[in-house]
Order: C-alpha cells, then structure tokens, then sequence
C-alpha cells in the first residue's frame, strides 16, 4: 500500500511561483512576537534587561503576567467549546516559544493555566463556565497541588486527607513544592478520600480560595531556587478545611486517573519552554560569535565554533520535529499519549539542556555572566531551563512510563497487519503533515496505557517505502542514498531493540535495572529520528527549498546515530555549509530557529530585512 | 495462543482460567510463590502498584485479545473480583480446554 505523502509530480521540487505558505497556526505566535517587540528594546514588555532585573530582584513579574492577561492570551488556554479560543497544540507550542525566548519566569508563571485542562477534560459544564470566566475576566490562574513534601513522585503515598461531612469535604495537610501556590485563587489538590488508600483511594478537587474560610488555609514561604528565581514557588496547607462538593473534579476516587491523564497533555506542552529557551541561547550565542573578533576574524570564521552553532541549530529541527509533531498528535492519536508525551517531556528537554552546555564554550567565559552580552540571558536561560527536565515528571518518571510498556510496544509492532498499517498511514499523514486540518482535541480519548500503539516508530517502514518512491529528479540523488541509508540503520536498531526486550525478563515495579533506562532512551533516540523522517516526507512541498532539500535532515539523523554507531558512512561535509548558510539568513532575518521559520519582532532603526530565500513568512 | 497452554493447573470455569492466569502473572511479576497468593486479598498487599496495576491489564488484554478498561485491577483490586467481573459483566470468552 502507498503510504500517504504529498502527490508526486512532474513539477519543479518546490513550487516556488506559488505564493509563500502560510499556516494560520502560527499567526498568533506571529501577532504576540510583534505586540512584544524586539526583546533588546528595554522599554519593551518582556525585554531581556527588564527580565534579568526582575530575576536579580527574585520578585514575581506583576506587570508582565498583567501585560499578557490584557493581550487576552488567557484565551488561548480555554477551548473554543468552552468559550475560549484554544483550537490547537500546535498553535498553543507556538505562542509558548514567543513567550519563552524572552523569558521563562514569566512564561512558566502565565503557563501554570494549562493545568485548566483538567477541568476541560473532567469537569462539570457549571465547572467549565466558572473557569473560563475566571480566567477570562478576573484575570486568574491556577495551580498544582500533588506534591508533598515527604512523598515526591509517589502521588498515592500522599498523605493530604479529604474527610467526606455533609455537604463537602474537609481538607487537612500540606502541599509542597508547588509553583504558584500563593498567588493562585484555584488550586488543584489531589487528597485522599479514603482512610484505607489505593489507587482510587485519591480525589480532585478544584479548591477556588475565593470560596473557602481563610482561617482554614495557609500557604508557605516563597522557596529560593537557582532559576525562574522571580517564581512564586511556594506551599498552601490546609487545616480542617471545608471545601463543598461543587468543587470535586470528576468522580470521587478518580483523581490519581486524572492525574495521570493530565500530566499527558501537560508534559508535552513542556517542551516548548525548552524550545523558547533554544532559540534564544543559540541566538545570543550567535551574535557573540558573528561580532566577536579574535586573531583577526570572527569566532564564527573558526571550524569548531560554527560547527558547535550548526550542531545547536541541528539540534532545534530535530526537537521541532518531534514536538510539532506530538503537539498534533494530541488531536490525532490522544490514546497513544501515555508513551508519545513521555517520548517527547524525555527527548527535547535533555536535547536541548545538552545543546545549550554544548554552545556554551562559543561563549567563553561570557556564558556565565549574570550582566554582560545580552543583559547575561544566556546564564540565566541556562539557570531557568534546567528544571524543565524535572518538573511534570522527571525524566526518570517518563523513562519508567516507557520501560513499563516497551514490551507491549514491541509485540504490537510485529502484530501489525496490512489495515493497521493503513490505519498508522492515515494518522502520520494527519500528525506531520502541517498543511492538515486537526480535529478538536478530545481529553476524554486519553487513556494510561498506548495498548502497544506508538505511530510513529511504528510507521518507519513505510516511511521508508516512500523514500524507495522518491527519484532524482525530486531530490537530490546523494541525500536520497543518504537518507535510505539511514533509514535502514534506524530500522536496525529498532528490529535489534524489540527482539532484545522480547527475549529479556519482564520486570514491573520500581526496580528497573540501569540498563532498562538506557534502553528507554534509545527507543526516545528512534523515536525522534523517525519523526525527523515523517516531518521531511509529509511537508518536503511546502515548508521552503532549504527544508525539502533534505541536506539538514541527514545531519540531524547523523547526530542521532552516532550515539549509537559510532563508526557509520561519513556524511558529505558540503551539507554542514548549507545548514550554516541557513542558520545565518535566519539570524540576520530575524526567524526562529524552526522548521517553521516564522518572523520575530525585528529592530525599528534594523536595515529592511531581507527575505530568507524560501523561508515561511506570515503576513 | 490457547489460554491453558500456559497454565499448570487445569481451570474449570472461565472465571476460575482468569483467576489462575492473574495469580501466575502476580508470582512472576513479583516473584513470589504463586501458592501464596491469596485471590480475595487486594493486590496492593502483594505490592503491586497503581502503573503496575494498568500494565498488567495489558498482558490481560493481550491474553483474552480483548480490549479492557485499563483502571481493570483499580477498580477491582483482587484477583477474585477482576475475574468474575470480566465474566460474568463483561461476558469476556476464555477456552478452558473442557
């Protein structure tokens, strides 16, 4: 069967006569970049000299939130069914990275509200209306109350009790670490409604602080932390107090189900944090590197620093396609998102932490400084980041996801049959291909196990026959060999992996071997190369010459074979020079690093800027 | 795959087929002496844990080529329980081999 890629034609590679693509998804991130302004202006509302002030002075960021609430990007959290505007993941992964490029205080602090997904996805219509107005007209947000102080990930081991009385409930203990503990009028609580525990021995609630006895709550101190150190990073305690029934989530007993389920949406949402936070350590760097004069040229004349800024930048594509990617997926294939949102909180967050130590050395000593170069926002990106990997499920928490249902995964895959082929065909098409409409996310479709479905590695043979499809009239005959070649190698390494978990003793429970993690994080490793793969093949028509030329497409798969195949067929060194010849037109356009290369707030008194020769543009 | 291809014991009853299957999966996942596992008793006591619980289902589904609701051994926490759920509300079919 032929898989489901754009129909070949006759025609030239790219259609270059048409008009530029415009994807409306990204508009909005478009219009929020402009209303933003250009982030060296400081007078601007998120510059980078205003936010290394309000890091310095640890104060949580009033004006700024207020900013974003008066640009009615609240929104964008709410969907369009409950009387917000939210349409799209895609479109939500967009605005984030607007947001986070500029700084993660803020965005992090702004971003607490997509926890109202829980009561999207659980609550009553009553519950739903409330929110929304909350959100939309008071100007409110939320939080998440899990964590205890002595229990961490264990959310059943919580020890936050619900006593049903008449009419409600009575809380009783403490909630710790939680960001945005103090300043949110909704806290999500997750207490234990029954003496004996288990795993429906746990409820939601929706505690809105407005409606209980202030004597009967308390919040904790700020707590100091090494980043997004202007956070309101703090605890709430309950004592005894009543919350009436209105505000239990769904059922009682259901809230460690829901919990989970949330923690899918919102864990691949945190990946676009990282994203914002890439681009900006790449760009900044960039700017040193490009300006910098040292033994008679620039830092970016010298090999090893533009190849480090070429990884970086490699290292953005393949994170951009494998959270583009799951961001539709969402809409696509929400029951498999109990493996792909743990593939994806994995990958991009560690990626892109790495890619950021990585290019730090371009930097110099620079990296580090808290005042120089771009008001010190590369320390301070690096400092904010660093506890995207942890928080919303560590990366040890989503590694054990995996490993519990690498099995099934494996007999899944070499169960499929030509219809579930098919049916993994139709899906991708949907998920990668950008130009698609999405259907509307449907948070009831989430379910705590994939049942083995996992698409996109699933689908790599057939990504396969489509590049066995492709001729040399359409792509270059040196990246197809390239790129076949690839394919097979990932193949490889996927068939290796499945026969080796099928013939290796099962373990369940929390004591997994080292071994069985380094083994969930190579199956992340193929996951993403293959999304790589998917993200050319459903878009190489409409996303500009320099992405359907495929050359940045080898270097990133090169990048993630080589952390297996550490002798492998040398890729031609003449695509670095493309990728760096790209990098450059969108530094100097003023685009994000993207697959996606939308247009950034640019410099009033700038020179016109140039058009980057095929690179999207929304008007 | 023929459900009593894998068991010891011979099953007399659907429910009784599931009951064992469940108690050989627990002594294996868990190492214990499948002699020990009492079928009324929660499965928490035996120190299977909420994800566990849900992975379980998995092989479960796998097992009866059916799929179930994956909160199964949450919402009935002993083997006893899940076993004739699955019978007698879910009518689910398992070859006994009589």
């Amino acid at each position: 069967m032929n898989p489901e890629y754009p129909a070949l034609s006759t025609a030239s590679l790219i259609d270059l006569d048409s008009p530029m693509t415009s994807l409306k998804q990204y508009q909005l991130a478009a219009a929020l970049e402009r209303d933003l302004g250009h982030p060296a202006i400081a007078d601007n509302p998120l510059s980078f000299q205003r936010t290394a002030e309000i890091d310095e002075q640890e104060t949580f960021p009033e004006a700024e939130v207020a900013w974003l609430y008066n640009w009615q990007l609240q929104h964008y959290y709410i969907p369009t069914q409950c009387g917000g505007k939210f349409t799209s993941f895609e479109e939500f992964v967009g605005f984030v990275r607007v947001m986070a490029r500029r700084d993660l205080n803020i965005t992090i602090a702004f971003t607490t509200m997509f926890w109202s997904f829980l009561t999207w996805m659980a609550g009553t219509d009553a519950q739903k209306a409330k929110l929304a107005q909350y959100m939309q007209e008071d100007h409110g947000t939320m939080c998440l109350a899990y964590s205890e102080r002595d229990h961490g990930s264990d959310l059943v081991g919580g020890s936050v009790v619900a006593r049903k009385v008449p009419g409600g409930y009575r809380l009783t203990g403490e909630k710790w670490p939680i960001n945005r503990a103090t300043r949110s009028g909704i806290t999500y609580v997750l207490a234990r409604t029954n003496e004996e525990g288990g795993n429906r021995g746990l409820s939601l609630f929706m505690v809105d602080k407005r409606e209980i006895n202030p004597n009967e709550y308390g919040n904790n101190p700020k707590i100091k932390t090494h980043g997004i150190r202007a956070a309101d990073m703090s605890g709430i305690y309950f004592e005894d107090c009543f919350v009436p029934d209105t505000m239990l989530l769904g059922q009682e007993g259901q809230g460690l189900e829901l919990a989970l389920k949330g923690f899918q949406i919102t864990r691949a949402l945190c990946a676009a944090f990282s994203q914002g936070a890439a681009d900006t350590c790449l760009r900044t760097t960039l700017n040193f590197a490009l300006n910098r004069q040292l033994y008679g040229k620039t830092v970016w004349d010298m090999p090893h620093a533009r190849r480090t800024l070429v990884n970086g930048f490699l290292d953005i594509l393949t994170c951009d396609c494998v959270n583009l990617a799951a961001a539709r997926g969402f809409h696509v294939a929400p029951r498999q998102f109990s493996v792909w949102s743990a593939v994806d909180k994995y990958f991009v967050p560690v990626t892109l932490e790495n890619m950021q130590q990585d290019i730090s050395v371009v930097l110099g000593a620079r990296f580090y400084m808290r005042d120089e170069h771009d008001h010190g926002v590369f320390q301070k990106m690096l400092r904010d980041s660093s506890i995207i990997s942890v928080f919303d499920g560590s990366s040890v928490v989503n590694l054990h996801a995996l490993i519990l249902q690498r099995r099934q995964l494996a007999k899944t895959r070499g169960r499929r049959k030509p219809k579930d082929i098919e049916a993994i065909n139709a899906r991708l098409k949907n998920s990668f291909d950008l130009n698609t409409d999405l259907p509307p996310f449907d948070p009831t479709q989430l379910e705590l196990i994939s049942r083995g479905a996992d698409d996109v590695p699933q689908g790599l043979e057939s990504a396969l026959e489509a590049l066995e499809a492709l001729t040399p009239a359409e792509v270059d005959a040196t990246v197809l060999g390239c790129l076949k070649q690839q394919g097979q190698q990932l193949l490889q390494a996927l068939d290796d992996q499945d026969a080796a978990i099928a013939q290796s003793a099962f373990e369940h429970g929390h004591d997994q071997s080292f071994e069985s993690f380094e083994q969930a994080k190579h199956y992340c490793r193929i996951h993403a190369a293959t999304a790589c793969l998917h993200m050319w093949l459903h878009n190489r028509r409409h996303l500009g010459e320099f992405f359907a030329q495929g050359q940045w497409l080898v270097l990133c798969l090169d990048r993630l074979l080589a952390q297996w195949l550490p002798t492998r067929p040398a890729v031609p060194e003449t695509y670095y020079a493309t990728v760096e010849a790209e990098l450059l037109s969108l530094y100097k356009a003023e685009q994000m690093f993207s697959i996606v290369p939308f247009q950034l707030a640019t410099l009033p008194a700038a020179d016109p800027v140039p058009p980057a020769p095929a690179a999207m543009a929304i008007p | 795959m023929n459900p009593t291809a894998t068991q010891s014991q011979t099953a007399t009853s659907p429910v009784e087929a599931i009951q064992i299957w469940l108690v050989q999966q627990l002594s294996e996942v868990l190492s214990l002496d499948p002699a020990t596992v009492d079928v009324t008793q929660p499965l928490t006591r035996y120190g299977l844990d909420s994800i566990d619980a849900v992975t379980l289902v998995g092989d479960l589904e796998d097992w009866l080529d059916e799929e179930l609701p994956s909160t199964l051994l949450w919402d009935y926490p002993t083997i006893a329980k899940a076993a004739t759920y699955l019978v007698e509300e879910l009518e689910v079919s398992v070859d006994t081999g009589n």
